[in-house]
């Protein structure tokens, strides 16, 4: 291979090289941190919830001044909403995962000595049954019954429900290593209320109204509580392709039964959840962008240089091709000259993206960058240098041997 | 001479006009990136009180049970309703209220309007001057009122102009809200700092603001209704009573002081009140108070974002990427000219006049790219509207930020003009000329 003339010519003739090698290292540390970053971002949002999203919506209605009997308003409500044609499932419930508000409680654990126990969860109830409102799957024990539910009334009384339904995740929070979920049901669970309440269910997956990262973003429970408010917040779950008829007769629905309350939010859970990840896809979006722009601008810089030297060598490459160079090793010269530039350019850019990495760690506690995401982005400089030097290098290999001939 | 360069710098963007363009649009790109992210930043961490964000303090008592501390030994962001009337009462600084979040449901007088929801607040008299709320009509509500659930409320001009017409006169009219009959006795002119500082806990820091602000009284006696964070360690007596009585903290503290320097004076009086309190067998751990003034609670709160600070970098790595190709697209462009530069030398042009005719054509080009610069800053800041409701409101670029937009443009053009340009001045009169 003809690696030493090039590199020659190379060294006599730096700044254009150096410029390009620059380009590509400041572009590799910046794509493999972005590349990191939008990875991140998008496996956060992409997280599933447990719940059957494409079929779930919640309406929240509020009331003008005080409501008399609640309860029976709830029930009317839900018969309505219940002969709505195309619902499934609905019920009031408390909250909604990723909804962002709503409700938490501290200090949850099997123990009765719980004083020092920092392990809180989401803290889910409802009337009905929330795990065939939000489609959610049991894994072990069983759903609530109508037996089990407890009226419970917040001007007068405390909550005191006695059964539980909690998730996988909690459950492994609360007794760590648990392999058996069988093993928790007919358990007592502490710190949800005055006394304890018994576990009788195990669910797959429940996130919490804020979806934090980690297992604490699914450590959540049910509780089978009758809340009797004037707060009217309903879950309901459409057959599959029917949600958005099923949401607008029951909003109207609702809002024709009574006009001393005001029909407060109706939402999707399509989009309840872009409202809570809006912030991650506008990063994702934004470093997508980013790092397209760069990498078509470092190719741009490629072509821009390789045609210049392309115009500045017509006599040389005229006078190899006179003295028997074939078009391939015209071209095979300039994508050996690229590889070079590129593979000193990306070393010097490893090293940047890890220092870059190292100031984002220590300043914005992100997580460190996996080397893996260096090597995705080297091998993207290679496949975009040798791809943006193609072009010139073809117009190189062009250049007729006769040139040589012209002006010497 | 001067506009002589400019108008040879315009022309000759004509010429290898692939690199012209590749140029044009990399300057763009990379202004454009740096001052999206830049906008924000500034929105966001921006002082939203400067005549006083010193003397404007947040308090905090740590009020939770021994043997549940947090890590950091941070106390609670709000504090529990007696505390803040047991300070709101004392009067210890020339000027302090309580913030409450509350909501409900107003019922218009008008048969044309059916009944909505709204948000507001249960503040104190001083909140107003405190914070230099503008007032378009009537007043707020007097120092004797905070304390006797009088049937007052200040509206916003939207909650105006919704209910009585634009411009209406809504003084002395009355508002019914969630049943409650109130009078109106201040509308408020348009007012929306973001982030809302005043209100960082429990509510959206760049979303809507409250349409009503009614005393305190109002609140914990009538509306009963208490929107935001509410954090309880244990269990409150049932109703509302039982809510107020507890130690659930859920009521965020304000007090503005003379001077930054009364601050060490009113955390001494905090302390002391603390220490005043345990005698009684309240607040069970050890004195641990804050007080924090605009800017270190906007900092604790985590104000700005870290993904915003994130972003600002990267675009600047970016634009320092794109600055590097500019400096590289212009060399082979001005390089491309060797020519030219030997029969102007050898025609009498210094070196001197040959770098000022070159450094104006790439300021020429930086020009051209802070127009394309600002049209894209302008379109990535639609793009952020769009897809983050929260922060739409911050991303309106004003003159000042148009201003440096277009100084960055021209000093990264003309800064990437600078080897290039050097390097045309070597280029020697005789050895051109033989060549031609």
């Amino acid at each position: 291979m003809e690696v030493r003339p090039i590199l020659s010519t190379l060294f006599r003739n730096k700044t254009a090289p150096l410029l390009i090698a620059a380009q590509v290292a400041l572009t590799l540390a910046i794509v493999a941190n972005a590349l990191y970053i939008i990875q991140e971002r998008l496996a956060a949002a992409a997280r599933p919830s447990g719940a059957d999203e494409a079929n779930i919506a919640r309406i929240e209605l509020s009331p003008i001044g005080d409501m008399a009997d609640p309860k029976s308003i709830q029930e009317v409500d839900l018969q309505t909403l219940r002969a709505i044609p195309g619902v499934v499932s609905a019920t009031w419930a408390n909250q909604i995962p990723l909804g962002q508000s709503g409700w938490n409680s501290g200090g949850l654990s099997l123990k009765e000595d719980n004083e020092n126990a920092s392990l809180s969860g989401a803290h889910y109830f409802s009337p009905g049954s929330l795990i065939d409102a939000y489609g959610l799957k049991l894994i072990a024990g069983r759903d609530f019954t109508q037996d089990d539910v407890f009226d419970h009334d917040p001007d007068s009384g405390n909550a005191a429900p006695k059964f539980v339904i909690i998730t996988k995740a909690l459950a492994d929070a609360l007794q760590p290593g648990i392999t058996n979920y069988n093993e928790l049901l007919g358990k007592p669970m502490y710190g949800v209320a005055e006394e304890p309440a018994q576990i009788i269910g195990v669910i797959e997956r429940l996130q919490t109204p804020w979806a934090n990262a980690g297992a604490e973003g699914e450590q959540s429970y049910i509780l089978p509580i009758r809340y009797l408010t004037g707060a009217f917040q309903y879950a309901i779950r459409s057959e599959p392709g029917q949600l958005e008829p099923v949401l607008k007769a029951a909003s109207e629905a609702l809002s024709k039964l009574r006009s001393d309350r005001v029909l407060n939010s109706q939402r999707t859970f399509a989009e309840i959840r872009e409202s809570r990840y809006a912030n991650e896809m506008l990063m994702a979006g934004l470093l997508i962008a980013v790092t397209l722009f760069l990498l078509l601008i470092t190719a741009s810089g490629i072509v821009g240089l390789a045609s210049l030297w392309v115009n500045q060598r017509r006599k040389q490459i005229g006078v190899r091709r006179a003295l028997g160079a074939r078009k391939i090793d015209v071209i095979r010269y300039f994508l050996v000259e690229n590889v070079l530039i590129t593979t000193g350019g990306a070393l010097f850019g490893l090293v940047l993206a890890l220092s870059l990495n190292q100031v984002l760690v220590r300043q914005m506690e992100i997580p460190r960058l996996p080397l893996s995401y260096v090597g995705i982005g080297m091998a993207i400089m290679w496949v975009l240098g040798l791809l943006a030097v193609l072009g010139p290098a073809l117009r190189a290999a062009k250049v007729p041997p006769a040139v040589a001939t012209r002006t010497i | 001479m001067f506009f002589y360069y400019l108008k040879l710098g315009a022309v000759n963007l004509k010429r290898n006009p692939i690199i012209t363009i590749l140029m044009i649009i990399t300057l763009a790109v990379g202004v454009s990136a740096a001052m999206t992210t830049l906008t924000i930043l500034r929105a966001m961490s921006g002082d939203p009180i400067p005549q006083k964000s010193d003397r404007l303090f947040y308090v905090q008592i740590d009020t939770g049970p021994v043997g549940r501390e947090s890590d950091n030994g941070e106390p609670d962001s709000q504090m529990a309703y007696t505390d803040a009337m047991n300070l709101w009462r004392a009067k210890k600084a020339p000027m302090q209220t309580p913030l409450i979040g509350t909501s409900g449901t107003v019922s218009p007088d008008r048969k044309d309007l059916s009944p909505f929801f709204v948000s507001g607040l249960g503040v104190g008299s001083d909140f107003f001057k405190m914070f230099n709320v503008p007032m378009v009509q009537g007043q707020p509500w007097t120092g004797e009122q905070d304390q006797t659930a009088a049937d007052v409320v200040v509206i916003s001009k939207a909650l105006r102009d919704r209910l009585f017409g634009e411009n209406a006169d809504a003084i002395g009219k009355r508002l019914i809200l969630s049943k409650h009959q109130l009078t109106i006795v201040g509308v408020l002119d348009t007012w929306n700092p973001l982030p809302k500082f005043y209100r960082l806990v429990g509510s959206n820091r760049y979303g809507d603001h409250e349409e009503f602000f009614v005393p305190i009284p109002v609140v914990t006696e009538k509306l009963e209704d208490i929107q935001g964070q509410v954090n309880c360690s244990g269990r409150p007596e049932p109703g509302f009573a039982g809510f107020l009585k507890s130690d659930c903290t859920w009521i965020q503290y304000w007090v503005e002081l003379n001077a930054a320097s009364d601050r060490d004076g009113y955390f001494d009086y905090l302390n002391a009140y603390v220490l005043e309190q345990q005698k009684l067998d309240r607040l069970p751990r050890k004195v641990n108070n804050r007080l924090r003034n605009v800017m270190e609670w906007m900092d604790r709160q985590g104000v700005v974002d870290n993904d915003t600070i994130v972003a600002t970098w990267l675009a600047f790595a970016f634009l320092g990427v794109c600055l590097v190709n500019t400096i590289g697209l212009l060399l082979a462009k001005f390089s491309a000219r060797p020519g030219e530069i030997g029969v102007r030398r050898a025609l009498g042009a210094s070196r001197t006049e040959i770098f000022a005719q070159f450094l104006t054509e790439a300021g020429v080009i930086g020009l051209v790219g802070a127009g394309l610069g600002i049209a894209m800053t302008l379109g990535a800041l639609a793009y952020v509207r769009h897809y983050a409701r929260d922060i739409a409101l911050l991303t309106n670029m004003d003159w000042m930020m148009l201003m440096v937009t277009v100084a960055i443009s021209l000093i990264a053009a003309l800064a990437a003009g600078l080897l290039p340009t050097w390097r045309a001045c070597q280029v020697l009169p005789a050895a051109q000329l033989k060549s031609q």
